[in-house]
């Protein structure tokens, strides 16, 4: 069994990357002179799957049931992965985005005993009524804490709001009342559909060796028969559902999200397409742009103020958002900045300037031992290389950047989120 | 590899550096250490802002970005954090190692002269400050400390150490009060300017693959003939003489409650690390007394943490919780402190600890933003660790030494944010 190296001479970069005969992709970037080590396994599994057809047979689960079975996966018959980590000293997490899980941990030392643990995290399942009924408390907790968090609300207004059909309109980790509705029986189906070895991925990323990372796979691994796991998702109209959507809370200054919903079309955004949109965000919104100046002179925005875009399968927005006292004119501003530069396109001079800056965030970006581990994961489940933005920045014209823009931005299809404070005379 | 180096350039200014080749990025700080003081310390903080926004070379923000996004998107900003009863202002460039530039042109050279520029030689009218820059920075400061109360977990940690500290400087806050900002005069930001350039003790500090000595050299020119004598004052711990209780009431889903603690200041740098060690076990990971017990076996909370400051001599728990659930996890908390204090701490319970706190430091080493705040932390000591020296030393702490420490900790304040 041979690894295949991937390689970068610009970056002078290199990982490794095989598919074990479990079924498992193992992906291993080693950084010379690395302390330390960081692993993460992921299955393309969020709070957007909520309806899947596995082995022929259509499942509809609870929102937030994602999120549980991560919670609970930590639990083994054997006990808590958590204090098994402890011995070895890893740093172990895990998250649950829109559209995936990832178990992860960091280590010093004793790296084959951690990445033996995070194996049997993943495939040791063991969900009982009890288990599962105590978890109930716990993350109830972590619903409230999001419940008070305004950045947070801000965000998922907008999408419920942008989104009518898209199971992106849902809170990652569900209600207080949809968790009640989760029991063994979901927690196992879900997990017999995307925790198949031939559903996920392994990246490590730091001090790493990748022989010692198959001696362990090679160990520990079962071997997994493919399945066959559809996820499903509505279809999505073009247009936002609402254009305006508003929830008090105690904050002091005030938050908007302005969002632009775009056509998703069926697969992910491409990594051209991706370059593009950073460079138009950096050059019509980035802190040397004529909007941010001028957002900033009329005293509507402040150094909370950033854009970003968001994508992944049947939902791709690109949102303005930050802390105003002006929401309903930040938002106006934006949209008139927008048509301008609809009819404009971006010039050529903010594109060379916006495009050096992302050249060099691009770079940079391969530093952080836990972001390539993740994009690695990425790449992975959207058909994205790590390597791609590297190589593709310098070839992108400023006609790519306004042909893209066409496709974005669409001043008809927006919508503002705020959140007002509870003194606010509404 | 690695090596932190220090050089002095004149009493009370050094220049500090890590030269290290395994990154794709570099950065340079200048890092100015001031008492904290009601008089001065919202003119430091605004100050540092309106540095960051402009310079004679490049007059508004925009040119300012430009540039910035010219060297490849390098950043540049601000930072004013409380350290102990001190006010760290701190102003960092970083970018792109000059090995990757497109043109081959150096970037950090350009990075240490920029940040030459807006320190030494900001925008001024008639000797002050630009009207309308300090206006623009002050409006901002103000909706930044009025967005701390946006974070209701950050906002009742805050509150705490108000109440906790409300006789010492350190209940200041690290940018001051909004009042104070309110009122600052624009005669006081050049005044602050001048003296913190003349009377703070200062670090600059350089990461990267990166030649230091240029800017060493660019530095030294600045301050050589600008020493200054700053005297470091001992640390008195108060006398905790009753608990006080305070209860705020909020539109908010889940009760915060944060419990302060004073502890025994740490001496030495091995007394520090026990410190550490004893949040660690504590309530630092998740297998910690806290966690485990608060957390996993009765499943009140979903986060519930402990943290030392060393430079104060005090640590603080916080949790979100269900209001009817306030006073059964204060209990719990408190049974784990008692625990704590008497020594009960099993095999597995410190020697996870240790492991965690081992991986911690020696992951310090790969990130150049970690390495420099870890450094940073001696800005005022003699004896500076690195993060492999912390480990040696971390190796031998016993369970005894910790609880001796812990046999210190007692309760000062209790602060709740009560859900209506």
């Amino acid at each position: 069994m041979e690894f295949e190296i991937i390689k970068n001479e610009r970056l002078s970069e290199e990982y490794f990357t095989l598919k074990h005969p479990s079924g498992l992709k193992i992906l291993v970037y080693p950084k010379e002179g690395s302390h330390s080590t960081y692993a993460m396994i992921g299955t393309h599994f969020g709070s957007i799957n909520r309806e899947f057809i596995h082995n022929g047979k259509k499942i509809t689960v609870p929102d937030g049931t994602a999120h549980y079975l991560e919670h609970k996966l930590f639990e083994s018959e054997e006990g808590d992965a958590f204090k098994q980590y402890a011995k070895t000293g890893a740093s172990a997490n895990a998250y649950t985005s829109f559209d995936t899980t990832c178990y992860l941990f960091s280590c010093s030392e004793k790296f084959d005993e951690s990445l033996e643990i995070l194996f049997d995290l993943i495939q040791s399942p063991y969900f009982t009524p009890e288990t599962v009924a105590k978890e109930q408390g716990i993350i109830g907790q972590e619903i409230k804490m999001y419940d008070d968090s305004p950045e947070w609300r801000v965000n998922m207004n907008l999408l419920q709001a942008m989104y009518q059909e898209h199971t992106i309109n849902k809170d990652i980790a569900g209600t207080v009342e949809t968790i009640a509705e989760i029991n063994p029986e979901i927690l196992y189906e879900c997990y017999n559909s995307y925790y198949n070895l031939n559903n996920m991925v392994l990246s490590v990323a730091g001090n790493a060796d990748p022989q010692k990372v198959l001696e362990v796979a090679d160990r520990k691994l079962k071997m997994n028969a493919p399945v066959q796991t559809e996820s499903l998702f509505p279809e999505e109209p073009y247009s936002v559902g609402k254009d305006y959507v508003e929830q008090i809370l105690p904050v002091a200054v005030p938050l908007f999200a302005l969002g632009f919903k775009e056509n998703a079309g069926k697969g992910f955004a491409t990594t051209k397409e991706l370059l593009c949109t950073s460079i138009i965000q950096e050059a019509f919104a980035g802190e040397g742009s004529a909007l941010y100046r001028d957002l900033l002179d009329k005293k509507l925005i402040n150094s909370s103020f950033y854009t970003e875009y968001s994508e992944g399968n049947g939902y791709r927005y690109l949102a303005f958002q930050g802390e105003t006292r002006y929401p309903s004119e930040v938002s106006k501003a934006i949209k008139e900045a927008v048509i301008k530069l609809h009819e404009t396109g971006i010039s050529a001079e903010d594109f060379e300037n916006a495009k050096r800056c992302v050249y060099g965030r691009i770079i940079r970006g391969f530093d952080r031992p836990s972001s390539i581990s993740a994009e690695l994961i990425n790449g992975e489940f959207t058909g994205r290389d790590i390597f791609e933005g590297a190589e593709l920045i310098s070839g992108i014209t400023l006609e790519d950047v306004n042909t893209r823009l066409a496709s974005q931005l669409d001043p008809d299809n927006c919508c503002l989120s705020v959140i007002k404070a509870i003194t606010e005379v509404t | 590899m690695s090596d932190f180096i220090k050089r002095e350039i004149c009493e009370g200014v050094d220049f500090c550096n890590i030269r290290d080749d395994r990154f794709k990025a570099g950065r340079i700080s200048v890092n100015l250490i001031t008492p904290l003081d009601r008089s001065t310390a919202a003119a430091n903080a605004l100050l540092s802002w309106v540095l960051t926004r402009s310079c004679k070379k490049y007059p508004d923000i925009t040119s300012l970005s430009r540039k910035l996004n010219d060297l490849y998107g390098a950043a540049l900003y601000p930072s004013v954090l409380r350290s102990g009863d001190y006010q760290l202002i701190s102003i960092t460039a970083s970018g792109l190692d000059d090995r990757y530039s497109m043109d081959g042109e150096s970037v950090s050279s350009e990075l240490a002269d920029l940040l030459c520029s807006i320190i030494f030689d900001p925008k001024l009218v008639d000797g002050h400050f630009d009207d309308e820059d300090v206006e623009q920075e002050r409006r901002q400061l103000l909706e930044d400390i009025d967005a701390e109360y946006n974070d209701k977990r950050l906002y009742s940690i805050k509150r705490c150490l108000e109440i906790m500290c409300r006789d010492e400087l350190y209940s200041i806050g690290r940018c001051g009060s909004r009042e104070d900002v309110e009122a600052l005069s624009h005669g006081s930001i050049v005044a602050a300017w001048k003296r913190l350039l003349d009377n703070s003790k200062v670090r600059i500090t350089m990461l990267g693959s990166a030649d230091p000595d240029k800017a060493f050299e660019r530095f030294s020119a600045f301050f050589a003939d600008k020493p200054r004598k700053f005297r470091v004052s001992p640390v008195v711990v108060p006398e905790v003489r009753e608990v006080k209780r305070i209860v705020e009431t909020d539109e908010i889903s889940q009760s915060k409650l944060v419990m302060g603690y004073r502890c025994k200041y740490p001496e030495n740098n091995r007394e520090r690390i026990a410190s550490t060690l004893m949040s660690t076990v504590l309530g630092g990971t998740p297998t910690s007394k806290l966690f485990e017990n608060v957390r996993e076996k009765q499943s009140l909370c979903y986060y519930c943490s402990s943290m030392v400051e060393n430079k104060k001599g005090l640590m603080l728990i916080s949790s979100g919780v269900e209001t009817e659930n306030i006073e059964k996890t204060e209990k719990a908390i408190t049974d784990q402190v008692e625990l704590l204090m008497r020594g009960v701490i099993s095999d597995d319970e410190f020697d996870s600890a240790k492991l965690a706190l081992k991986n911690a430091f020696i992951s310090v080493m790969d990130n150049l933003a970690a390495m420099e705040s870890f450094y940073l932390n001696y800005i005022l000591s003699d004896q500076t660790l690195s993060p492999a020296e912390s480990v040696q030393l971390l190796e031998t702490i016993t369970k005894e030494d910790v609880t001796a420490l812990a046999s210190h900790i007692k309760l000062d304040t209790v602060f709740s944010l009560v859900g209506n």
